[in-house]
């Protein structure tokens, strides 16, 4: 009885901590300075850039992600062939790896000296220091998590409906974008807006491969980064920002993942085409 | 069951991490009965104050960032700056003892390596297509590379910059790995990447007064330690070994 009490209360301070621990940096944030000063920085040129700057960057590379994951999603769910957990595996990578990492190995790859260097300078190009850069390393560290996503969304995508719009005469275009996409979009837009939080927060690989320019390769993250040390109060503001981007993000996707449509839509997907 | 699973695995988590501590432990061995000073040190000091005090914990980076890590309480015992100012600036708000500069430096530009672009000189910066990179305004790099320019009229190459790095070793890294075709660093830095960067020399009536002042942090755990710290790194020793490393001696 006394033991389990204990063990109660045990569970419940351990839980308390956790919760704190976790809130309070949040907290802080938003505690240190009044919401109208907060509010005041905002309209800084060097947030207003940087925000510009994160939103037009992320936007290209999901745009990527999506264009170029989705299909690879779709295949790794579909198809059954050797290596195909390693290919799983391997798309999942960039998601544990540290960003100095990712850096490093953007820059090993794509730099003047890298992997693909020769070849990009050969054709005029250079990655480095430039914004497409920052966008190479948005879509790096963000498409794994849009990705695994979509597998998952694909393989729950009952087979048998796959079969039956097939027999029904449906081509294999037609039964992806009528079937296969409306069936498996709740998950597809789970990934994406968890992809998107982890772009818009990317710091560490755009600051060794792109550099930091206001207005050029300066993302939010990287903005907070040099403002900390002239004016905390800036970059206190622009961390709210993104606290409050990312908290409704999550929201987002919670009321994604939770939202039942309210008739099942499989039921007209057979219908011929208007 | 699960639970079990779950148990074994932060059992086996917790007895990795603490077999690691141990090993580092025992590697770092704790014969020395001098307490292990936490020193925040300009980026351009990376190499050689390690063999210094090679006990000391360090944190490199641009001074400016270590002076704002200092303003917000984190633990230093020792802060040395790559100029005069950020010191002082401690040493007014009562963060840090009375600063003593200690070495001197020159700024130069560093080019890849063999000078591929046949660039003569800070002039020919202006050249269209390059690639420029400094440290930001507030760094001290960054702020020397802002007085050179001015003494030469050429400001208008700070809007051209592709990046303003965070620190100077930053700049050194994105010319040295052919990112940038150009920056400006100290002459230290370019000595630590010889192989792959050469080194443009500026005009001689531009050159800025780099000077690193070093003060112990007042709120130091290990205050006469600290002290004793900042007062050796004027001690002939490491003097030597500054010199050794490009550093320039004390001017008068």
């Amino acid at each position: 009885m006394m033991g389990r009490l204990l063990a109660g209360t045990a569970v419940f301070a351990a839980a308390a901590v956790a919760f704190g621990f976790l809130l309070l940096p949040i907290v802080a944030i938003f505690s240190r300075v009044s919401p109208g000063r907060l509010v005041a920085q905002l309209s800084h040129p060097v947030v207003t850039d940087a925000l510009v700057l994160s939103l037009k960057t992320n936007a290209i590379a999901q745009a990527l992600v999506l264009l170029l994951g989705t299909p690879a999603a779709y295949l790794l769910a579909t198809r059954r062939f050797p290596g195909r957990s390693l290919a799983v595996v391997l798309i999942e990578l960039p998601l544990v790896l540290p960003p100095a990492v990712a850096g490093i190995g953007l820059i090993a790859a794509f730099g003047r000296f890298g992997l693909l260097g020769g070849t990009l300078d050969a054709l005029g190009i250079r990655l480095g220091l430039t914004q497409a850069a920052v966008v190479i390393a948005v879509a790096y560290v963000a498409s794994p998590l849009y990705v695994r996503q979509a597998i998952a969304a694909f393989e729950e995508v009952d087979p048998d409906l796959v079969a039956a719009a097939r027999t029904l005469g449906a081509g294999r275009t037609r039964t992806f974008f009528r079937v296969v996409l409306p069936l498996a979009r709740r998950g597809l837009a789970g990934g994406e807006a968890l992809s998107f939080a982890r772009g818009l927060g990317e710091f560490g690989a755009t600051i060794m491969f792109a550099g930091s320019l206001q207005g050029v390769t300066q993302t939010l993250p990287l903005a907070i980064y040099s403002a900390f040390d002239l004016n905390f109060t800036t970059a206190l503001a622009m961390s709210a920002l993104l606290v409050v981007v990312s908290g409704a993000l999550l929201v987002a996707l919670r009321l994604t993942l939770q939202w039942q449509p309210s008739r099942p839509t499989s039921r007209f997907l057979f219908a011929p085409s208007r | 069951m699960r639970l079990r699973t779950l148990l074994a695995a932060v059992a086996a988590i917790v007895a990795v991490s603490a077999s690691v501590l141990a090993a580092v432990a025992l590697a770092g061995g704790s014969s020395t009965k001098a307490p292990r000073l936490t020193v925040f040190a300009a980026a351009s000091l990376t190499n050689v104050f390690p063999k210094i005090d090679p006990h000391g914990r360090f944190s490199f980076g641009g001074s400016n960032m270590l002076a704002a890590q200092i303003q917000q309480g984190l633990p230093a015992d020792v802060f040395a700056s790559a100029n005069t100012k950020l010191p002082a600036q401690l040493h007014r708000q009562g963060l840090v003892t009375t600063p003593f500069v200690f070495t001197a430096n020159r700024l130069v530009i560093v080019v890849a390596h063999g000078n591929p672009l046949h660039l003569t000189g800070v002039r020919d910066l202006e050249r269209s297509g390059l690639r420029i990179v400094m440290a930001a305004a507030g760094v001290p790099a960054g702020d020397y590379t802002r007085t050179v320019l001015a003494r030469l009229g050429l400001s208008d190459l700070v809007g051209k910059a592709v990046s303003q790095e965070t620190d100077v070793r930053e700049v050194l890294a994105k010319v040295a790995l052919g990112e940038a075709d150009a920056g400006f660093v100290y002459a230290t830095d370019a000595k630590t990447v010889a192989g792959k960067v050469s080194v443009l020399r500026l005009p001689p009536g531009s050159q800025p007064r780099v000077l690193y002042a070093a003060a112990a942090v007042k709120s130091s755990k290990h205050l006469a330690a600290a002290k004793a710290w900042v007062k050796r790194l004027r001690g002939k020793s490491a003097q030597k070994m500054l010199r050794a490393a490009g550093f320039l001696p004390i001017p008068h």
